[in-house]
């Protein structure tokens, strides 16, 4: 049986944006739906929302490129919070109001704009009623809104749509590979714990078109993205201080995903992995063991004083792996005073090295976490 | 010096005033011609009502002659503006009443000095002027209290100090001893001749009394407002 | 700079020892002024914090919003929400559904409940539970999750004595509920509204508490920068019919000009208090200059100018005020306690709700009370330093003290005093400005200063006339008296004027206030009536937004047939800025039982078109502040009909808050499409029963089958009659201790002057006794005077009271409230107030007939 990875970083980057408020409910933890067996996909179905799980995520990022050849990077991000356990809907008055839900959902988005080297974000957060935020289905289409934002995944595109304050985007992807499901038909162990798992799915490669408008000037590119769908109810474990996640597309049409999780006592926790997707979207797990990150850089955050790490090293023996990861910018940095409180970074990397000493090149994004504010979800 | 060649002090020429009261006319005086040279102390006797106060008041420049000339220590007091009069009044004559008419809310060292400060004189210049008047007259016991602490006697001296402080020329004294016994009355009389003969002040003293008759080295008789006698 | 010391020196020797010899009558008149100061300020501070206050509540309710959806005289779809936020202009729309709601069981004042969208609304309200926002973000999570969950204010959960996770209970005319309390919010932001009385809850809490669901009353903007002119025209398309966007501040506008309004006409009111205190000041200084013309004299003749004489006089005036109004601060430092309660009160029944917290002290109300204190102080001590430096010099030589010659003013006194009372009448027909007769106001007050130059004459004429009459009355000592009244002169006619003043405010106000309560009281029993009047709990506070439930016009419809219910509908809307109310009722019905007291228009004619909805009926209040006349047209929008009929007639009404348009309730539901009842009024069809046991049987049913779980107001029309007659009382209440703290001090003026008055006649007075007056003849003699200033105060003052009267009712009244009321005098109020009067001014004469005969005869007659 293949253990494959898990989508922690995202899951975690979640629970950083309601970090007590969901803990505190760990009490109700139980209640909840949880991950226990094979996830037994069904599509379009499972595209939607799966109510009843505590998180869910819809996670777009991308490198992309104008005619003219400027680079950009991208992410969009939808999340879905259960705010009470399922079945207290029973509670309610009757009639209820329209407002009131059990939903939650949150969106970022960000573009890295590389040769401006400028660096632009929003989010927004609103509850799933009347109209203002929610995942629906109708016939084979999936649209996940939040105001003006909107992915809207059709069989065989997604559109996505966001306006912010400085930027604008407006793509369609078309899968280049079918989807991936980590783990065992989705069931991605997270922890030590058994409990500890979710179902997830990722769009490894997608062929990306569209316009994006940074203050008004709007400019055609084109490029790949990457898109994850995960959804759990299990909580985080102790011992965590942050993660490190990598995505990367390399020329030779394969993938790359792995997340290392840091531990307070330093070094990586055993829960930490990797997927090697193949061009035949066939793939193959990476454990902790097969995997060794060097951190080769800093950078030193002048909004926050953290200090991330800005260039890496990953080996992935089994594979003879040998990467440079770049950041495109070294500010991709995201800082989060009004909601969350929580800063990490997030963007757009480029990949040198070498595979079974051939050299390659590729493209990807890194995400890094508990650099800024101690990750402590105890708090 | 020929002092006989020296202008008079004081001179007047047909000097009249009449008062109106309601549709009545009051001469107070009429056609009063004389001249006094410095250094003289002078009485004017006559009854109550003989024009001695209003001549007085003229020459005091509390009132202005209704006719006739009034020349007083250089000046053309007929003549004089409002302003002028008040600098005469401060300046060249010192008063005394018969009523005393020191401030009741002053005490005797601030009656003193009050004509002084009003000249305009620092406060310190006055009070060192007004003790030296003071003492002289016996008053330096005085300083502190209000006239209502005082008898008749001690109010006139203080009256005189008040009067001398800027070191007029003229001296014009309205019945100084009408509300004194005979005792303080001479005392006053006395006081007045002192300053006449060791200080030369020009002193003019109205009266119907008889204790200044002989320390006068000039007197004038009124009468219904005229001078019927002059007596050198 | 020597000049300035030495000028501070003589004023030390000859003003302020004086003053001290003489300290009693000298702190009569400090006292005086210092209350008149005292009151001044603590209105002006009083309304300040009222309008400070509200001013404050509305720009923390409306916080960073731009822009308002709302639909007049309801509430708005909450569908539009969604649309809103993504329009392109907009930052945020978020929703706002507001509420007064009480505490289950408590009487005192509701409390705001504020239902929004916690998420929605981040940007444009603060708000804050403790210090760290972790717990915030936690909190409103909780807020959104959890039924029936509110967030009080500290302050508020103080009062109640509630904590976190306690229970409490909340009603509301929908439902009566149990809340979980999450937590307290801190002093700032948001929980500073209505004095910290207020609470928070997520909107799904709020519909579904009051039942609103699917409803919102209001939808806030926040835009994006740089919005253009299109933008903002697209929002509006959006917007169905009868839904609009307006400014915030509307209703800060209004409420804020209505303050300011009544800010002035009470600043007015209280500056009475001042300006007869000015008189006082004129009767002390021109007593203290008079009586001292000899020492004036002496100055004179020592040297001292006109124009040293002037300034010593003038500054005893400055020294007046300056030290009466440090006597006020104490003084007001009290009263302005009592004032903020009133005057708040006050505001708060007749314009806007206003909940004063703390008092700010503006400094530049300090510095204007101080000014106006002094210059009114210079102003009254000019007079007298002018008419001081007409002393001769050549006084200093009389023996005695003379009379200063005054019978040459006399007649010009009295010539101005009749032209200024002239020109009342022509001053009384201006129009206002802003909402302040400024006309009338004028107008009061050249009658008042035009009747006091008045009583110099009048004293004459009673000193003349009298005489002979009161030989007869009272013998030797009354005639005395009366002949030297009328040869004192123009310093016992101040005190005189000061009394004039004083007793024709409070003779006008008397009237006034009669004629408007019995006005006030006819129209409650004839329009307003109904033997039980009922509607939902808090409707007032809640701006008749709410409606009775169905379960409760259920019960209503099933009541006995020996009762009549008759239904109504309110709503609050705006005329251009004005807010009013319409008023839907069975008008033929309603007509059985009351009436309108139609001010214009002929009855016969208008009542039939009126009863089927084809013309309305107005307030003269409503009549006033549009300016719409009868025929033309009213128009109003509901929903997305249109109302447009004529105006039949004007009628009396002294609802607060605005004027109110009554129509045909059948019509009117048609039209709007809305069948839902305000309140309804209940008659007892059987006229001879006992009525008053009836209702109060009727009342407690009604309480008992819906009254728990619907929180409602029964009233009988018995006690609504009370409780209107009592806020008009309150309200009142302040112009009447103003106008007794003015009529105080004016009678501390009659004191005073002839306390003086007497001092300057010792010696004749004496000389009375040397030759066989006794004690008493000469008391009798002074009291004989005063009761003749007294007299000539009082009946001048009632003559001027009731031109007054007239002014205040029909041109004051109508240009600040746009009401009048039916003139009526309380005739039996005026006939006692005035021996009272009379009776308080003979008492102050008690000091002076004490003063004559302290002296001995003896003394005073030495000089001579």
């Amino acid at each position: 049986m293949r253990r494959h990875p898990n989508s922690w970083p995202v899951f975690f980057f979640f629970i950083l944006f309601l970090n007590p408020a969901i803990l505190a409910d760990s009490v109700y933890a139980d209640e909840y739906l949880k991950v226990t067996g094979p996830c037994r996909f069904q599509f379009p179905r499972d595209h939607g929302a799966h109510p009843g799980y505590l998180v869910e995520w819809w996670y777009y990022t991308g490198n992309l490129s104008d005619p003219a050849g400027k680079r950009y990077g991208f992410q969009l991000t939808f999340f879905r919070t259960q705010i009470s356990p399922p079945g207290l809907e029973s509670r309610w008055p009757d009639p209820a109001s329209a407002w009131r839900t059990t939903q939650l959902f949150l969106a970022h988005a960000a573009i890295s704009d590389l040769d401006a080297s400028r660096f632009y974000f929003d989010q927004q957060m609103a509850r799933g009623a009347l109209g203002l935020a929610g995942a629906e289905q109708q016939g084979d289409d999936t649209r996940i809104f939040l105001g003006t934002w909107s992915a809207l995944i059709k069989s065989g595109k997604h559109f996505l749509k966001a306006r912010a304050d400085n930027f604008e985007i407006n793509f369609t992807l078309v899968p280049a590979k079918p989807l991936v499901a980590h783990g065992n038909e989705g069931h991605s162990l997270k922890g030590i714990k058994p409990e500890s798992a979710s179902c997830y799915y990722s769009f490894t490669r997608l062929e990306t078109s569209g316009t994006l408008k940074i203050k008004g000037k709007p400019v055609k590119v084109r490029g790949t993205a990457w898109m994850d769908h995960e959804f759990s109810t299990a909580p985080l474990e102790p011992d965590v201080t942050g993660w490190d996640w990598f995505s990367l597309q390399l020329e030779n049409n394969t993938e790359l995903m792995i997340y290392l999780l840091r531990t307070s006592q330093g070094g990586y926790s055993s829960a930490s992995s990797g997927t090697f997707v193949l061009p035949s979207a066939r793939t193959r797990h990476l454990s902790v063991k097969d995997i060794q990150a060097d951190i080769l850089d800093h950078w030193k955050s002048p909004h926050t004083n953290g200090v991330y790490p800005s260039r890496w090293r990953i080996q992935i023996h089994p594979l003879k792996l040998d990467l440079i990861l770049e950041p495109n910018l070294a500010d991709q940095e995201l800082i989060t005073p009004e909601t969350t409180q929580v800063n990490y970074w997030e963007g757009s990397v480029s990949v040198k090295g070498k595979i079974a000493d051939k050299e390659i090149k590729g493209v990807g994004y890194i995400e890094m976490t508990g650099y800024a504010n101690p990750f402590n979800l105890l708090k | 010096m020929d002092t006989s060649l020296k202008e008079p002090l004081i001179v007047t020429q047909g000097l009249t005033r009449i008062y109106n009261l309601g549709t009545t006319q009051v001469v107070g005086i009429q056609d009063i011609d004389l001249e006094i040279p410095s250094g003289e102390l002078v009485v004017l006797k006559g009854e109550s009502g003989s024009g001695k106060s209003t001549f007085l008041s003229l020459l005091a420049g509390l009132d202005h002659p209704t006719a006739g000339r009034l020349r007083a220590a250089g000046q053309n007091l007929h003549q004089a503006t409002p302003d002028e009069l008040n600098r005469y009044r401060r300046e060249v004559v010192g008063m005394i009443f018969q009523s005393f008419n020191l401030l009741p809310t002053l005490t005797v060292v601030e009656n003193v000095c009050l004509p002084a400060l009003l000249a305009g004189r620092p406060y310190q210049e006055a009070k060192n002027q007004a003790l030296k008047w003071l003492e002289w007259l016996n008053l330096e016991k005085r300083l502190h209290h209000y006239p209502t602490e005082l008898s008749g006697g001690e109010m006139q001296r203080a009256a005189i100090s008040r009067a001398l402080i800027n070191e007029p020329s003229i001296i014009l004294a309205d019945e100084p001893t009408g509300n004194l016994d005979s005792r303080n009355g001479r005392i006053v009389i006395e006081l007045l001749s002192e300053l006449n003969r060791s200080f030369n002040r020009t002193i003019i003293i109205a009266t119907h009394s008889k204790l200044a008759d002989s320390f006068a080295t000039l007197q004038f008789y009124l009468k219904d407002g005229k001078i019927t006698e002059t007596i050198a | 700079m020597r000049r300035l010391r030495f000028f501070i020196k003589l004023q030390f020797w000859f003003s302020l020892r004086q003053m001290r010899a003489h300290y009693w009558r000298v702190l009569a008149v400090l006292f005086g002024i210092a209350i008149g100061a005292a009151v001044f300020t603590s209105i002006r501070l009083a309304v300040d914090a009222s309008l400070d206050s509200f001013t404050q509540s509305m720009s923390l309710v409306s916080g960073k919003t731009d822009w308002v959806v709302t639909r007049p005289g309801g509430r708005v779809p909450e569908g539009l929400v969604a649309r809103l936020n993504v329009h392109p202009a907009v930052e945020t729309a978020s929703p706002l559904l507001t509420s007064y709601i009480k505490i289950f069981g408590e009487e005192a004042e509701p409390f705001l409940l504020i239902g929004m969208d916690p998420i929605l609304d981040r940007s444009l309200r603060g708000w804050q539970v403790k210090k760290t926002k972790q717990r915030d973000v936690r909190l409103w999570l909780d807020l959104v999750r959890e039924p029936n969950t509110v967030i009080l204010s500290q302050r508020l959960a103080q009062r109640y004595n509630l904590k976190p996770a306690d229970i409490v209970t909340l009603e509301h005319i929908h439902q009566v509920s149990k809340f979980r309390i999450l937590d307290t919010l801190q002093p700032q932001g948001l929980a500073l509204v209505n004095g910290g009385q207020i609470g928070l809850a997520d909107i799904s809490t709020m519909q579904e508490f009051t039942g609103l669901q699917g409803l919102v009353d209001q939808i806030d903007l926040r835009l994006k920068p740089n919005v253009t002119g299109d933008d903002l025209a697209d929002l509006k398309n959006l917007l169905p019919p009868g839904i609009i966007l307006e400014t915030p501040t509307r209703v800060k506008e209004t409420g804020d000009m209505m303050i300011r309004a009544y800010q002035l006409n009470l600043s007015l009111l209280s500056f009475v208090s001042l300006f007869v205190g000015m008189f006082l000041v004129y009767s002390l200084v021109a007593l203290n200059a008079a009586s001292r013309r000899r020492e004036v004299a002496i100055l004179r003749s020592l040297g001292g100018s006109k124009r040293l004489i002037f300034l010593l006089v003038l500054s005893e005036g400055l020294f007046l005020g300056i030290v009466g109004w440090l006597l006020a601060i104490p003084i007001g430092s009290i009263l302005v306690k009592y004032m903020v309660q009133g005057v708040s009160s006050t505001i708060s029944h007749l314009f806007v709700r206003v909940h004063v917290d703390g008092l700010r002290l503006d400094p530049w109300e300090i510095l204007l009370s101080f000014c106006v204190t002094v210059f009114i102080c210079l102003l009254a001590a000019y007079g007298p330093a002018r008419e001081a430096t007409s002393i001769a010099p050549r006084e200093a030589l009389f023996l005695q003290d003379s009379m200063p010659r005054q019978r040459r003013f006399g007649r010009q006194i009295t010539l101005l005093g009749l032209l200024l009372i002239a020109l009342a009448w022509p001053l009384s027909k201006l129009p206002a400005l802003s909402g302040v007769s400024v006309g009338g106001y004028t107008a009061i007050f050249f009658l008042v200063l035009g009747s006091s130059f008045l009583s110099l004459w009048i004293l004459q004429w009673m000193g003349s006339v009298f005489p002979p009459l009161l030989s007869r009355l009272g013998g030797e000592p009354a005639f005395l008296g009366g002949r030297f009244v009328r040869d004192a002169g123009r310093r016992t006619a101040v005190s005189v004027g000061a009394l004039v003043t004083a007793m024709a405010l409070f003779v006008a106000l008397v009237i006034m206030i009669h004629s408007f309560r019995s006005t006030v009281a006819l129209w409650v029993n004839q329009t307003l009536a109904g033997d039980l009047l009922l509607r939902p709990k808090m409707a007032g506070f809640n701006q008749y937004r709410d409606h009775l439930p169905e379960d409760v016009v259920r019960v209503l419809r099933a009541l006995p047939d020996d009762v009549q219910v008759l239904p109504f509908r309110q709503v609050l809307l705006h005329y251009a800025k004005t807010p009013y109310q319409i008023e839907a009722i069975d008008i033929k019905l309603f007509l059985n039982y009351g009436s309108f007291l139609l001010l214009k228009g002929n009855f016969e004619k208008i009542v039939d078109p009126v009863m089927t909805g084809q013309g309305v009926l107005v307030s003269e209040v409503f009549a006033s502040q549009t300016g719409l006349k009868i025929g033309q047209r009213y128009r109003a929008q509901f929903g997305k009909s249109i109302m447009n009929v004529p105006i039949l007639g004007i009628v009396r009404d002294y609802r607060t808050r605005g004027g109110v348009v009554y129509t045909a309730l059948e019509p009117f539901q048609r039209m709007s499409g809305n069948y839902e009842w305000s309140g309804a009024r209940i008659f007892f069809k059987d006229r001879r029963q006992d009525l008053k046991k009836s209702a109060e049987d009727l009342k407690a049913m009604i309480f008992r089958d819906i009254g728990q779980s619907h929180p409602l107001e029964i009233i009988s029309g018995e006690e609504l009659r009370r409780e209107i007659l009592r806020i008009f009382d309150e309200t009142f209440a302040i112009t009447t201790v103003l106008l007794l703290i003015a009529l105080l001090v004016a009678g501390l003026g009659i004191t005073t002057t002839l306390t003086v008055l007497v001092l300057e006649r010792i010696r004749q007075l004496n000389t009375m006794v040397a030759v066989g007056a006794s004690a008493g003849q000469i008391r009798s003699m002074i009291f004989w005077e005063a009761v003749l200033m007294v007299m000539a105060g009082e009946s001048l003052g009632l003559i001027c009271g009731f031109f007054m009267s007239y002014i205040l009712i029909y041109v004051i009244n109508r240009q600040s409230f746009g009401w009048t009321f039916l003139y009526q005098v309380d005739w039996s109020a005026l006939l006692v107030s005035i021996p009272l009067i009379l009776a308080t001014a003979l008492i102050a004469a008690l000091p002076a007939t004490l003063l004559v005969l302290r002296s001995s005869p003896a003394l005073v007659l030495k000089e001579s």
